[in-house]
This record gives structure tokens, sequence and C-alpha cells, in this order.
């Protein structure tokens, strides 16, 4: 196979030749380490790329497995981080020039985890600085390309993982989701991406945006993908007190499940109230095509959901404040302006409004519950616009002109606020090219029905088997 | 919108919040404050009496609830 197409391999395919010694995993690492050594001076999908480290690691996988030490489907595989989830020994920058000389000396939980499921970890990812921000646009550390059309947004805050799972920079990658930024670049680049339930993967060594908002997540080419990643991240973990202690059930197995006789519902309040039109009738169509396959579509009404906006500001904006107040008084002018203008807003959040947010949260997970208690899962767009151009401002929907931001964080930040996970999946395309985002929303620690419900779909997804092109 | 005066805000980050501001980040912050008030001030119409003054959302003590 040539080195580019092995880069087109996804984890699954991947990991079941190297059990059966048909792909090395050196081959495979250093087809990725080529590929990104050639695209990623134009994608800037990376920050930090570990070439001696990540070669020497797959030789390792490779011994191991020819002496029958094959750990499992993660094993030799180049996997690739978010630059806030901590790395022993090599910088965790956060995409800010703060933290550009920091080292930290411990790992991650989720990066011991990976390590321990044999992965190789091919580099750190470029993204928002601070996670602070849904467009992907860096100033520090150059904004990466959507791979779609580069003259457009990847979305964020994981920018450098969506554009990097999407080139096939990477077999898969990990990112954090505040307010959608693993589900936001996922859509705008044509990627898997999972939010968990909040308290499904731990968050110990992950620099914080806001930690009661905060939570990581994979993002892979397929659901299946998706769901070898979870199974590795998933769990208790007693460094991060907000895990939960819930069992974590055979992912890779729920992918079997199909949907018939599934009931999905579509909230048609908020999250379908305002779409590119394109956006619509791509996800409206995904609901028909899932209805193809037996499920049962139903409108559900979330009356309470548009309060969920202000919640997620009020929250975001106090405790990332809160985390940045020690270096907005010493190094205040090492931020890009953007992100120092929020964290500079944070401080004129009363705490009233604050602790009326968090009460606010649990009468609209408790709404939301209710209507998953009727229902198997919630069916939303991902994203109410495609990809905006690097250089767009704002964006004009239905006669509404607002910021992107607003915009591309309207119909995720509310599952953040409620701890529902969230899947996008790719859905369709626009006539320009870009890519279309489904949500699928589900009950809390039910990710198994999200993965069952996206595999099913992406079967017959309009988007199945469409690719980037890889050369600029 | 609610519109926030940049001397208000840069009177309480300089006496409350001791947190030096730019003038630039300042009248963003106006901005971006006051896109937000009349949404904050909505939460009231939820009934938060009836909610426990939890300050953290804890994770779900169940999982799958409801129709299987």
């Amino acid at each position: 196979m040539a080195p580019d197409e092995l880069t087109r391999l996804g984890i699954a395919e991947a990991g079941e030749q190297i059990r059966r010694r048909a792909l090395s995993p050196v081959e495979l690492t250093r087809a990725h380490l080529d590929r990104i050594q050639r695209e990623d001076s134009a994608l800037r999908a990376y920050i930090t790329v570990f070439s001696a480290p990540a070669l020497a690691a797959a030789r390792t996988a490779e011994e191991e497995i020819a002496r029958g030490g094959y750990r499992g489907p993660l094993h030799g595989i180049p996997i690739a981080l978010k630059d806030l989830v901590m790395t022993r020994g090599i910088p965790t920058t956060c995409g800010s020039r703060i933290l550009k000389e920091w080292v930290p000396d411990a790992d991650a939980a989720v990066t011991a985890r990976l390590h321990a499921a044999g992965a190789i970890l091919l580099g750190k990812l470029n993204m928002h600085e601070f996670a602070y921000g849904p467009t992907g646009v860096n100033p520090h550390y150059g904004t990466p390309k959507n791979p779609w059309d580069r003259a457009r947004m990847p979305g964020g805050s994981s920018s450098g993982s969506g554009v990097a799972v999407a080139a096939g920079l990477c077999a898969g990658a990990l990112g954090t989701d505040t307010g959608g930024s693993v589900r936001i670049p996922a859509s705008l680049c044509g990627i898997v991406g999972l939010k968990p339930t909040y308290g499904r993967v731990s968050r110990a060594g992950v620099i914080p945006l806001a930690w009661s908002l905060d939570h990581v997540g994979p993002m892979t080419r397929t659901v299946a993908d998706a769901a070898l990643l979870l199974q590795i991240l998933a769990g208790r973990d007693p460094a991060d007190p907000s895990t939960a202690d819930v069992p974590v059930p055979d992912y890779r197995r729920a992918l079997e499940g199909g949907v018939r006789g599934l009931r999905l519902g579509l909230p048609k309040n908020l999250f379908f109230e305002r779409l590119d039109p394109e956006v619509r009738a791509a996800v409206l169509g995904a609901a028909r095509l899932l209805e193809g396959l037996g499920a049962s579509v139903e409108e559900v009404p979330l009356p309470r959901i548009p309060h969920a906006g202000p919640a997620s500001f009020a929250i975001i904006a106090s405790e990332a404040t809160a985390y940045h107040e020690p270096y907005l008084k010493t190094r205040a002018a090492l931020y890009g302006a953007d992100v120092r203008a929020r964290l500079t807003a944070g401080q004129f959040v009363l705490a009233t409004q604050y602790l009326k947010a968090q009460r606010a949260r649990q009468v609209i997970r408790a709404e939301v519950d209710a209507v998953l208690g009727r229902v198997h899962a919630l069916l939303l767009p991902t994203t109410p616009i495609p990809a905006p151009r690097l250089e767009a401002r704002e964006a004009t929907v239905d006669g509404l002109t607002e910021d992107v931001r607003w915009w591309l964080i309207r119909c995720t930040r509310p599952i953040n606020v409620t701890g529902h996970p969230a899947l996008s999946v790719p859905c369709g395309f626009t006539a320009g090219g870009l890519p279309i985002g489904l949500q699928v929303v589900g009950r809390h620690f039910d990710e198994a029905m999200l993965l069952r419900i996206g595999h099913a779909f992406e079967a017959v997804s309009p988007a199945r088997g469409r690719r980037p092109p890889l050369e600029a | 919108m609610a519109d926030i005066s940049t001397q208000l805000l840069q009177a309480l980050s300089q006496e409350l919040s001791r947190i030096p501001a730019d003038p630039a980040d300042l009248t963003v912050a106006a901005s971006q404050i006051g896109a937000q008030q009349d949404g904050l001030a909505r939460l009231d119409d939820l009934d938060l009496l009836a909610v426990e003054p939890a300050t953290v959302l804890l994770p779900p003590a169940e999982a799958n609830r409801g129709a299987r």
C-alpha cells in the first residue's frame, strides 16, 4: 500500500492489520510523519511533532507485537493530542505564547491511558488560544486551514485536531469541548467528534477553560474509530473527582445494534429556528434516512433550552477569568487580542449571575432528561452554518446578522450546559463542497446509543466516502 | 442589548478586580457583557427557588433511564 493510502486508513482498519501483522506500526507512523512534513507547513495543524520519539515508540510497538504482546486496537496507531493535554517532558503550549516554554513533568490521565494502550503519540495539535474560541483562529502559531477549502475556518477550539484528522495527518486525535470545541471543528472539517457525558472521561492534566463545562473527547474519521478511542479513555479517575463510577460498556459491540425501533426526537425550537438552508436540508435529510433504516422521528419540545446560551456565557466567562487572573495581572500582553478581551469581560460577570446560571443548569438538564425519557436520542444540526471564510466576522442567516462565533456555538453549547453526550457525524455537503454535521444527543452515559446511531447513519450518509483534496 | 459604559468597567477593573485592562479590551468587554444582560435576566423566568443551590454540575447519579 502506498504511504499516502496508509494515512487514509481508519484506526479500526489499521489496527486490525497491525494485529494480523499485515501492517507495520513503523511503516504507518512513518507514512504519517512524511505526510505531516509535506503538508503541515500549509495546513498548520501541529504545534509540535514528535518525529524521533514517535518512530522509536513505533519500533517498540512492533517488537512487542512480534513477541505476542499485542495490547489491543490502539497498539501501534498514530494519535495526536490537542496542545492543552499535558505530556511529560514535552511542551504543552495551549496555543498561547504564555505557556510557550512550559514543559509539564507529568502526563494527563488521557495521555497515560493512550500510552498504556500502545498508541503512538505523533505530536501536539494547534488550537484556539487556551481553547477560548470556536473559530480556530490562532495569532501565535498560525491558523489551521480547513482541508476542504483552505480559505475557510477549521472551527475550534480543537482546530488542529479537526484538520489533522480530516487531512490524514494522524489516525485519530483528542480534543476538548466546553461549548462545542470537539463538535464544531468535526462538523466544519467533515469528521466525527464525540463529546462524552460530563464525568465520563478524566480531565486530570488537561488545562481547563471552564472546569464545570469542560469535556475531553475523540475526533476520528469514522464512528467505529471514535468507539475504539472512547473505550480507552472512559472510566472513573480518582485524580478527577468529576468522573463517575459508571460501568464502561463494550462500545465496539454497541455499534452493531442498528436503529430499527429506536425513537428519535427533533427539538425544533432554537436548534432549527435559524439555519443555513443547506444545513437544514442536510439534517432533515439525515432524519429521513434514519427513518428509512427503521427509526421513528418525532418533534419534541425543549422550551427552556434558550436559557442555556446565557448560562453558558456566565459560567465560561467566570471560570475562565478566575483561572487566568494571574496571567492577566502579569502577562496580559502575551494573549491574542480576542482571547484577552474575552478574559477581560469575565471579571464583570456578577457572582449572582454565575450562581443563577449553575442553578439554571439543573432545570435545563431536567427538561432534556425528561424528553430523553421518551426518545432514545435527539437529532440536531452541529453548527447552523458551514465553515465561514477565515476573514469573516459576521454571518447572516434568515435575515439575522450575528458574530460568527455566536453562530458556531449556538447548537453545541446547550449540551455542555446539560452534560449530555453528543456526537457529530458528517451528514452531507453544501453545493460548494463544505461539510455539514449532524449532532446526535443521548442520555447521560449512553454514548453507546450515540455510537450505534452514528454508525448506522454513516453507512447511508450522503457524506460517506468523501475525502478532502489531499494536496493544496 | 444593555449599554455598559467603559468608564464603569475601568473603575471595576481597577478597584475591585485589580486586573489592569487595556481600553480597547474594555470596549469589547462592554459589548460582550451588554449583549448578555437580557438573557441573564431571563434566567429569573426559571423556577430557580425550587433548585438545589449546587454550584457545580456533578455527574448524574444514574445512567440509562427512560425508554429502551
